[in-house]
């Protein structure tokens, strides 16, 4: 593939006098799944506000499917196919779980038909049953979002990811705050997932990234430490000292804290 | 009987009930309550203009008044200066609102919670002044009087809200005609993409939803609303004047709004009607009477967020989870 379906260039953003994301040139080729991996505060998350638009750069392009994509609006980013979904679990909480597929699923159309029943699209209706069957919550359809459990709002916010149909799909920390059995649930959705979308994922549980990542980029103060294979950046040394030594449980433990 | 059966029976008990208004109303209780039902339909459409921003986009609007104002205006400055008959007039106080709330809503749906509240009063109070001080064009203080003029007309055949019967009817199916319209619209691809942008602006972005755009479009037909009612309520009153601009009017729109029930349909009709008859009866004999309408509100927020028909919807959900149908568990819950 002669251009990468993700490219950033001199990729900066500044907060006051903290830089966040500091001169990033990334690039992602094609079918595969791609891990960004760091310390808190390495400038993951930035990174993906600055690719779906949440945030402006304060320096640098961003580059989808070779498309200038810096100064377009996150809904225009969404419609081009890039989709992502946020580090503390986000979904229409008074929706019904059916609803809240739905919506992901028409959000691009450029027409949303003011008077005409939504239950009347059936093309729209069997997309969200299917969905619904694929992540294994057709029992839960008409149940509002917001009085889901924590494991189901992840599957479901997946779901929103398949439904929409993207091109590349950012995850921030998918498995954040689930349970062991509920983690290998999304694992597997997420490596199917993979087999038909560019994924990149941001991820702090070491097993799954070194289960599931083709490619690994280790992020540290807003730059590019090392990128590799998995057996690469665990055989990297300079990874192991500002990452891999640290105990993962005590960072982990403090997140969900402030979560 | 089914839960939906129910409603279904409500619902033909009170279309039955609409349409007999003029002919029962005025045995029972007196022909003036006839009027006095035709008030609160077109204040329940100036109460649904707050309840489609509130309850269903979850922007908070104390400036709808300015729409009604400038509906009424349309009507009055339409029919006494510019010489047009019912019709055109009616359009451009509707045109008029609805121009009002895009121009405004440009710069108000930028912002939201305290911030959207706050620009939405002042953007009203701004209107109210110039309403106020330019008396040439809106008589200020004292408003404009305007000659009614005949609704249909056509061959020997002449119609105008001077019939009383037909007055009310032509309130009513208006009325009727936008609470239906507003029906299909909360079902709607736009009505969900609404609820959306309710829940969560920033999810809502990220799905690919113009939430900028989605509320802009809310902003106007709002506007809309509330420019039925004012336009209505000129004809009505044969009458627009300035002070229905003032905030206090568009505050009176969010309490019924919200004892109603926000984010459901019926909820705005529901607190209109309470507070309007708690009006009516009280005030006759006691000054005081919006005592009753702050404890009112004041007790609703607090022991049911909801309002009137979020109660009634909660019970309706319990009786059907206790019958054999789950299927009043797909009623949309409205907390938080």
């Amino acid at each position: 593939m002669s251009e990468p379906i993700l490219r950033t260039q001199g990729l900066t953003k500044r907060f006051g006098g903290v830089v966040a994301v500091d001169n990033l040139s990334f690039s992602l080729a094609g079918s595969r799944l791609h891990a960004i991996i760091g310390p808190n505060g390495a400038g993951k998350t930035t990174f993906f506000n600055l690719v779906s638009g949440l945030l402006a750069p304060s320096a640098g392009r961003v580059f989808f499917q070779g498309r200038d994509i810096t100064a377009l609006k996150p809904h225009q980013i969404s419609r081009l196919g890039v989709k992502r979904t946020l580090q503390i679990k986000s979904i229409f909480p008074r929706l019904t779980v059916a609803e809240n597929l739905w919506i992901t699923g028409q959000a691009g159309r450029g027409f949303l038909h003011p008077l005409r029943t939504a239950a009347s699209d059936q093309q729209a209706r069997e997309a969200v049953e299917r969905t619904l069957a694929q992540i294994g919550l057709s029992a839960l359809a008409s149940r509002a979002a917001g009085t889901l459990s924590y494991g189901d709002v992840a599957l479901l916010e997946i779901g929103m990811a398949v439904i929409s149909r993207p091109k590349l799909l950012l995850l921030d920390e998918p498995t954040c705050g689930m349970s062991p059995a509920e983690t290998k649930r999304a694992v597997d959705k997420i490596r199917e997932l993979s087999r038909t979308v560019d994924i990149v994922i941001i991820e702090h549980d070491m097993d799954v990234v070194f289960e599931i990542a083709d490619d690994i980029t280790v992020m540290a103060q807003g730059t590019i430490l090392a990128r590799g294979s998995p057996k690469e950046i665990a055989a990297d040394e300079r990874v192991r000292e500002v990452y891999l030594g640290r105990d993962e449980d005590k960072d982990y433990v403090e997140e969900a804290a402030h979560a | 009987m089914s839960v939906s059966a129910i409603e279904r029976c409500l619902w033909a008990l009170l279309a039955a009930f609409m349409i007999a208004v003029p002919w029962i109303v005025p045995a029972l209780v007196g022909s003036f309550w006839v009027s006095v039902i035709a008030e609160i339909l077109i204040w329940s459409l100036l109460a649904a203009s707050v309840n489609l921003l509130f309850g269903y986009v979850g922007l908070l609007s104390f400036g709808q008044a300015l729409y009604f104002g400038f509906g009424m205006y349309g009507v009055a400055i339409g029919v006494e200066d510019l010489g047009l008959s019912f019709w055109p007039a009616f359009g451009l106080g509707i045109m008029a609102a609805m121009a009002m709330a895009l121009v405004t809503g440009i710069f108000a749906v930028r912002l939201t919670w305290h911030y959207f509240a706050i620009i939405t009063v002042v953007f009203s109070l701004i209107f109210y002044f110039l309403a106020l001080t330019n008396k040439w064009l809106t008589g200020g203080d004292d408003g404009i009087n305007f000659t009614l003029p005949p609704t249909i007309n056509i061959g020997g055949l002449s119609k105008s809200f001077t019939d009383p019967s037909f007055q009310y009817f032509f309130i009513l199916c208006t009325a009727a005609l936008c609470f239906w319209l507003m029906h299909r619209l909360f079902r709607s691809p736009l009505g969900k993409a609404f609820l959306a942008v309710r829940d969560n602006d920033v999810r809502a972005s990220l799905i690919g939803l113009n939430v900028y755009l989605l509320r802009l479009i809310a902003f106007v037909l709002a506007g809309f609303l509330a420019g039925v009612a004012g336009g209505l309520f000129a004809f009505f009153g044969r009458y627009a004047s300035a002070s229905y601009m003032f905030y206090h009017v568009s505050g009176e729109a969010v309490v019924w709004a919200i004892v109603g029930g926000a984010a459901t349909l019926l909820g705005p009709i529901v607190g209109t009607t309470l507070f309007i008859i708690v009006r009516e009866i009280v005030s006759t004999h006691w000054e005081h009477h919006s005592l009753i309408v702050g404890t009112v509100a004041i007790l609703v927020v607090m022991f049911a967020p909801k309002g009137v028909v979020g109660l009634w919807n909660d019970w309706i959900a319990r009786i059907a989870e206790r019958g054999s149908a789950p299927a009043g568990a797909a009623k949309l819950r409205t907390e938080p």
